[in-house]
């Protein structure tokens, strides 16, 4: 196996779940792409998706909980929506400078975190995620409660990226951006680093681990993926009010992390679709809407403790005993 | 200036009641509820309920919420929390489960008595004449309902012998099981109590604030606030941190906008977090 390594066909071989899941998905893709709703909900998933495998590279790998991920992304939103609007800054280029933005707020946030554990560092999320929507609902800068309207489309080289089918090729490439930067970063030095840090802080600082400056540097990555999503959510939507900024947001990430399952790759793209599938396919329930969303939290903790990843998981070993010892047996008979 | 330190001590002294709640379910448990503020809008629609729509004596309507209340914050301890923890899920989990709850108990409010602001008339009849104002009156027996209740909560805590097994649980498990104390039932019933002081706050925050699903959602916020202040997980230091909060509060309406008064308060949350990780009565928070 390993000597076809570097042939295609050897490249397929060894990643064969891969390849075929990529194919599923752009089939899912291809087929969503050809009405305009089922586009804007693509484009949702993949900027959710963004979002919260920051938060799962925050949460998941390094441990560190965050309940004001809506604050980061609500930054990235605000910061893209102003500079493209208001001083004429390419779309493309903001929304960068938004998600940079978030990371400098993640950084400054991370340093007194860092030094939390817990509760408090659930806490102090919370607070930050809270005076960010406060400053945000109340700031004249920020349009105040009714925010900003009529912001401006992203193009690049003059190609305007003004529908939805349109928008999904920029979402797109930076979802898979994402998920390679991910990959990448998990298994490497870093990625190894968070997972010390994770299982064992004191034992990680006795290995040489400066702690403190990896867990700054997951918040610094998620808060810089949650600007990206913001800025994504703003120039797709083109308005934005404090209202999506609540910590209802910051707990949906949170959902859909842990519904798809944490430290995996594919967990954030499955919570981010099924959370959001969810939503769409309840709206005609609109009151019973959060009822049914909070008894599908409840449900996913008592059943699913490891996520949709995690029933994967089982059922796929469950399955593998099985026929190993269906082997077995013949092999004694 | 008077109204202003009276506002504040009122206010402190409901994130003070409710911090409490905190503080005991941490002692008890080392967990962490998100539900208490909707804890209080519950108890605040169960106390109008009561008082308003069935005409029940007040004093009765209040036994009755904290009654229904403690039952609840019991259950959802013993069956939800407890059936979680067994299944080994970290405590994070028992947040997203609080999280989940607070927005049933929200929903479910919801149903049951609409979503429109509703009102009802101050609680006790008492003719305070020393402050001319009748807002102030209001919240002067407010007050004395609050600081009642912790008087209350003290007594319960310090001299009774369930209040002392409740104690010794919170210090240590293991020997608190060797010596015959119901560990689980102390659990339940810090949790109950929390919820209990919720409802408590509710009913008496109710006619100043009008009752509504979302009444809670800040207030608990806040009231965990200045439990942190305070030093988590100390009874009265969640009373001091509640007041110091709403002096804070209460000041920087005054002197700056009541539009920043959220922001001022959680960006002090944070400065407290970050200079006096131990709260003013020094509880270890930090690795």
């Amino acid at each position: 196996m390993e000597k076809n390594q570097n042939t295609l066909s050897g490249f397929f071989r060894n990643n064969r779940a891969t390849v075929i899941g990529v194919l599923i998905l752009a089939c899912a893709a291809a087929y969503m792409l050809q009405t305009r709703y089922l586009s804007m909900v693509l484009d949702f998933i993949c900027i959710y998706t963004i979002a919260v495998t920051g938060l799962d590279l925050l949460f998941g790998y390094t441990g560190q909980v965050s309940f004001g991920q809506a604050g980061f992304y609500a930054i990235g939103a605000y910061t893209s929506a102003l500079l493209s609007k208001n001083m004429g800054i390419p779309a493309i280029v903001t929304i960068f400078l938004g998600a940079i933005l978030a990371m400098i707020f993640g950084i400054i946030v991370a340093f007194p975190a860092s030094r939390l554990v817990k509760h408090f560092l659930s806490l102090l999320t919370i607070a930050f995620g809270q005076m960010v929507y406060t400053f945000v609902n109340s700031n004249s800068m920020t349009g105040g409660p009714s925010g900003i309207g009529s912001i401006p489309k992203i193009s690049i080289f003059g190609f305007t990226l003004s529908g939805y089918q349109r928008y999904f090729w920029l979402v797109l490439v930076l979802v898979i951006a994402t998920i390679i930067m991910k990959n990448n970063i998990i298994n490497s030095r870093i990625g190894r680093a968070f997972i010390a840090v994770r299982e064992n802080p004191a034992a990680a600082a006795g290995m040489g681990i400066n702690v403190a400056k990896y867990k700054i540097m997951a918040f610094a990555i998620s808060a810089f993926l949650a600007g990206l999503a913001g800025a994504l959510y703003t120039h797709l939507v083109g308005f934005i009010s404090p209202d999506t900024f609540t910590k209802d947001q910051s707990n949906m990430f949170m959902t859909m992390l842990l519904f798809g399952g944490i430290a995996t790759i594919v967990g954030p793209m499955i919570g981010a679709t099924a959370i959001l599938a969810m939503q769409e396919l309840l709206q005609q329930f609109a009151a019973y809407q959060t009822l049914i969303y909070a008894v599908l939290i409840l449900i996913v903790l008592f059943l699913l403790p490891n996520g949709t990843v995690g029933l994967y998981t089982n059922v796929r070993a469950a399955i593998a005993k099985r026929f190993r010892k269906a082997r077995e047996g013949d092999e004694h008979v | 200036m008077l109204t202003l330190i009276v506002g504040a001590l009122m206010q402190g002294s409901v994130y003070g009641l409710v911090g409490m709640g905190y503080g005991l379910i941490y002692k008890a448990s080392g967990l962490m509820t998100l539900a208490q503020g909707d804890m209080i809008m519950i108890g605040a629609f169960l106390g109008m309920t009561f008082y308003k729509y069935m005409g029940l004596p007040f004093g009765l309507s209040l036994a009755l919420v904290m009654i229904i209340m403690f039952t609840l914050g019991f259950l959802i301890e013993r069956i939800l929390v407890t059936s979680l923890l067994a299944k080994g899920a970290a405590q994070v989990y028992v947040i997203l489960c609080t999280i989940a709850i607070s927005m049933i108990l929200q929903n479910g409010a919801m149903f049951a008595w609409g979503s429109n602001v509703m009102q009802f008339q101050a609680i006790l009849d008492l003719s305070i004449s020393i402050i001319a104002n009748n807002d102030q009156a209001d919240r002067l027996q407010e007050q004395a309902v609050g600081i009642f209740f912790m008087l209350l909560l003290h007594f319960f805590m310090q001299h009774t012998k369930f209040g002392t097994s409740m104690r010794a649980a919170a210090q240590d498990e293991t020997a608190a099981e060797a010596l015959g104390i119901n560990v689980p039932l102390t659990k339940g019933t810090a949790w109950g109590l929390a919820s209990m002081l919720a409802g408590v706050a509710g009913v008496i925050l109710g006619p100043s604030y009008g009752v509504y699903t979302a009444m809670g959602a800040l207030i608990g916020q806040k009231a965990f606030a200045a439990s942190v202040a305070g030093g988590y997980g100390n009874m009265y230091g969640a009373i001091v941190g509640g007041i110091f909060l709403g002096f804070v509060e209460a000041f920087s309406v005054y002197f700056v906008s009541s539009l920043y008064k959220d922001f001022i308060a959680f960006g002090i949350l944070i400065l407290v977090m970050i200079f006096m990780p131990n709260g003013l009565f020094n509880e270890q928070v930090m690795e």
